[in-house]
């Protein structure tokens, strides 16, 4: 027993690291969980949008006429009539938004295919979405940019007049200097393509607005930060905070898409102030390919010194980020990004810069990853290349530029701080686990035999920083003898209602089952950030955490005043305290003391999970299709609460990461329209039959900076899927250039009919 | 138009426009919200239900499609006393949903093929041709892949 535990006799690895079910499986298998669509609010009226079919374009006129004459319409309305209806709100403020605005229904202007330009509200859905269909839009067509890079032009198309399409410019690091590119040992370089993913969460956007008749609004949303959205409500339509209530019922999945504060939920609750009766909007599955947010969306740039042994000396990476026609959440991941350029390795020089560009795409935002898969990416991508140029085994360069683990805590040259781990370990592990060294020499003996089939393994080592912002979290003992576990954290489907009653029953030694978790509701929950950037466990677990250790303290020091004794002399275990010859249970302090309710608010610093990735690929030689034979993930994410709940974040996070690596992208027309017309059949998210042989192992570093040690997870796989997966399929192809996600089987086609016309032009006299 | 049907064992009668989804019938008129709709065009199968002993997707059926027929959706599962049906204890035991979105859809079009064939899971390609039927975006479906396994062996343990 530690000394920790000791304190207070109580044993707090009880619950931790055990892999108990979930407590909302139960209701969930039943059909009994409640999303939006499911709630039944009377008078409820729905809400459905138009939107533009044009990327780009004047908008001359809306005529709203007929779909007011569709019986069952209440109204329809464009910003012309609603003049007082509120902009969008940006993740967070910033100057990038000056002169931007980005109206909820579309003004005089529309900038990419999917903008919301009038609002049909009915007695139900159907009839709704009649009244849209009969809605008259007329634009004048604009030339449409849809490259980030083409958009910074002289000459392309100025979305916003009298500004840049350049938004924002920032960096790290010092400039190199051409001098040093010229006289490097080594150089490599490489220009990289992030295309645009749509999250894709199986259950859309969804919200609900209630109006009170104290002047209040109620919400219900698919959200994954409650708090905010309650701030943005209050701000825009001047109601004081503690009149907004946002519930977020069960959230059928988020990924980055359901943190913002979207124009539809803008509109349909000022029309709900406006009607005096509840509104509904049930996002559709087109609207939520094409008109909510898409992730990634840059052109990058890479540039890697090294000296004759691969020792490397120097990174610049320059991008393009995409922040679609309004740059109110697309800025968000970049500075993920540019912290997390050193990857793994100890690099002593390195100099990024990232252009914010607005472009006539659906607006970006953070997508599971959120910057950290697109700098992983770029590093470990042209680490390969730099391996290849020296002829030597991609392991052998990685082990020789890794970050030793008696160099941590470790500064990156990007200004992260890495807390803990061992990078090598990680290494040697996932070699071992994929049988790297068999699969090589396979690789080469199927080369000898010239039967034509193409092997490729490929390896990516990553770093990721989790967790930003402090959170809240309180812990109640009641009268009942149950505990409360309030927190500011929201799930979406990570399975809180059990991993943080595990933490605070650990903590407090009593049964889990005692534990009833209280989250994704602001009249319940006095503050919170919500459920993003890895943090649940690592922030919101680690502020339960103190929590219930600050309640054992509270409680002590009551049972001292009560009998009149000192704290020393009160002892606590297992929900009970002990003082001299007196017991008394916790449900029994505050049936004599009142209410005891403890509350942190905690800000630590991020942590950096890391791990290594490494695959085994087939690629088709006539077909040019991939196929995963091998992939091995090692992932340190601290202290593993739960490793059921961990596995299946680590498994779920692999597949998207897949997708990315091979199948997603969301393809655009010249003039900008999506060529989705067949929803989830152009979309191709991987299903059963895409999911490769996966082997999970799994390394334990503790957060040094939490009390709770838990790192964070859910991005990792999305973070070392795809480098892992692009340097396989690279390997198998020989290396040729200008590779680009998403590796279809088109993609790998043309790359080896370009490796065959090479050959046969070096083989013509 | 007015149409019968037996759902989840009892028989209803519903006023309906023709063009009302089975899907929408199910979750508006008759209350059974546990079938969910992810695309509303016949591709996720988060609102399978089954359709006298088959699996089918209720947002590509028309209400109007199932008159005198049988439906049964993932809230007849559970017997009467409300023990869970052997699948929904092993996706529970097995890590098989995360946001439990998908899980209705999923729980229905594996209930008719083990109901139809238990050894399905015995044979590798035949259950990953049923698993691809329908889109998680949480779970990787390893989680699923296991639950029903493990659910076909209970099953076969108890009959």
């Amino acid at each position: 027993m530690s000394s920790e535990s000791s304190r207070y006799g109580v044993e707090p690895g009880d619950y931790i690291g055990r892999r108990l079910p979930r407590v909302e499986d139960a209701r969930m298998v039943r059909g009994e969980g409640h999303y939006v669509a499911d709630l039944r609010v009377e008078g409820c009226l729905e809400a459905a949008f138009v939107r533009s079919s044009l990327a780009h374009g004047r908008l001359r006129g809306v005529r709203l006429d007929e779909a007011r004459a569709v019986p069952g319409v209440v109204g329809v309305w464009s910003a012309h009539e609603l003049p007082e209806l509120p902009a969008a709100q940006p993740l967070f403020p910033a100057e990038v938004l000056e002169g931007r605005d980005w109206p909820s229904l579309a003004t005089d202007r529309v900038r990419f295919a999917g903008q919301t330009v009038a609002v049909v509200v009915a007695e139900n859905r159907y009839t709704a979405e009649d009244g849209a269909d009969a809605v008259d839009v007329e634009v004048k067509e604009l030339p449409a940019v849809l490259d980030p890079t083409k958009a910074t032009t002289a000459d392309a198309p100025e979305l916003f007049e009298g500004l840049s399409n350049v938004v924002g410019e920032w960096g790290t690091g010092e400039d190199i200097g051409e001098d040093f590119w010229k006289n490097a040992p080594v150089v490599v370089e490489a220009s990289y393509r992030q295309p645009p993913l749509a999250p894709t969460s199986i259950e859309g956007r969804a919200f609900l607005a209630r109006p009170e008749e104290d002047g209040g609004l109620t919400v219900w949303c698919s959200h994954q930060a409650p708090h905010r959205l309650r701030r943005d409500l209050s701000s825009v339509f001047e109601i004081p905070q503690q009149k907004v209530r946002v519930v977020v019922p069960d959230v059928g999945g988020a990924f980055g898409g359901k943190s913002e504060t979207f124009p539809e939920y803008l509109v349909v609750a000022y029309l709900a102030l406006r009607l005096g009766r509840p509104v509904r909007w049930v996002e559709d599955r087109a609207e939520a390919l094409a008109g909510a947010t898409h992730g990634r969306g840059q052109n990058q740039r890479v540039r890697l010194a090294a000296d004759r042994d691969g020792r490397m000396l120097a990174l610049a990476v320059e991008v393009d980020a995409s922040t679609g026609a309004y740059p109110h959440y697309g800025f968000a991941p970049l500075f993920n990004m540019l912290r997390l350029l050193a990857g793994v390795y100890k690099t002593p020089r390195i100099y990024a810069r990232v252009r914010a560009v607005v472009t006539n795409t659906t607006p970006t935002a953070p997508y599971r990853g959120a910057g950290r898969p697109e700098a992983a990416y770029a590093v470990e991508r042209t680490v390969d290349l730099l391996a290849r140029r020296l002829d030597l085994d991609p392991a052998e360069i990685r082990r020789r530029n890794l970050i030793p683990p008696e160099a941590l805590p470790y500064e990156t040259p990007t200004g992260a701080l890495y807390d803990s781990g061992d990078y090598p370990t990680a290494l040697d592990k996932a070699l071992e686990a994929a049988d790297y060294e068999s699969w090589r020499a396979e690789q080469r003996r199927r080369l000898e035999s010239g039967d034509g089939s193409l092997l490729g393994i490929g390896i990516s080592c990553y770093v990721e920083s989790a967790g930003v912002m402090e959170e809240y979290g309180a812990v109640e003992a009641r009268a009942d003898g149950s505990f409360l576990a309030l927190s500011g954290a929201s799930s979406t489907g990570q399975g809180h209602e059990i991993t943080f009653a595990q933490v605070v029953a650990s903590a407090l030694g009593v049964d889990v089952e005692r534990v009833r978790v209280v989250e994704a509701d602001t009249d319940a929950v006095p503050r919170g950030v919500g459920s993003f950037a890895s943090r649940s466990m690592q922030v919101g677990g680690a502020a339960l955490h103190r929590a219930a250790l600050g309640l054992v303290e509270e409680a002590r020091r009551r049972t001292a005043n009560f009998f009149g004794i000192s704290v020393e002399e009160v002892g606590y275990r297992e929900g009970m305290l002990f003082a001299g010859s007196e017991e008394l249970s916790l449900p029994e302090l505050v049936e004599r003391t009142g209410p005891l309710r403890v509350e942190d608010v905690f800000d630590p610093p991020q942590a950096f999970p890391y791990g290594c990735y490494v695959a085994v690929v087939e690629v088709d030689p006539e077909l040019g299709n991939v196929r995963v034979l091998r992939l091995v993930a090692v992932d340190d994410c601290g202290l593993v609460i739960n490793p059921m709940v961990v596995e299946g974040q680590a498994y779920g996070s692999i597949m998207q990461g897949l997708g990315q690596a091979l199948y997603e992208e969301v393809p655009y027309d010249a003039a900008g329209r999506h060529l989705l017309d067949y929803g989830l059949l152009d979309y191709l998210l991987p299903t059963f039959s895409e999911l490769p042989p996966v082997r999970l192992e799994e390394m334990e570093t503790p957060n040094p900076n939490t009390p709770l040690g838990a790192k964070g997870v859910g991005e990792s796989g999305c973070i070392g899927v795809p480098p892992a997966v692009v340097n396989a399929v690279a390997d198998a192809l020989g290396h040729p250039a200008d590779l680009q996600m998403p590796l279809t089987p088109e993609t790998c086609w043309t790359a080896l009919c370009d490796r065959s016309a090479a050959r046969s032009a070096e083989v013509r006299p | 138009m007015k149409i019968e049907l037996e759902v989840n064992g009892k028989k209803r009668e519903l006023n309906i426009e023709p063009r009302r989804t089975l899907a929408d019938a199910l979750r508006e008129d008759l209350g059974l919200t546990g079938t969910h709709l992810g695309c509303e065009h016949g591709v996720c199968g988060a609102c399978t239900v089954i359709l006298d002993g088959k699996a089918v997707r209720s947002c590509l059926m028309f209400a109007a499609q199932c008159g005198g027929r049988e439906v049964r959706t993932v809230e007849s599962l559970a017997a009467d006393d409300g023990t869970p049906h052997p699948l929904q204890a092993a996706f529970v035991a097995e890590h098989g949903l995360q946001c439990g979105f998908c899980t209705p859809g999923f729980l229905m079009l594996v209930t008719a093929a083990l109901e139809g064939d238990p050894d399905i899971v015995e044979d590798e390609e035949r259950l990953r041709e049923l698993l691809t039927s329908n889109l998680c975006r949480c779970t990787g479906y390893e989680g699923i892949r296991r639950a029903v396994v493990r659910a076909a062996g209970d099953m076969k343990a108890f009959s």
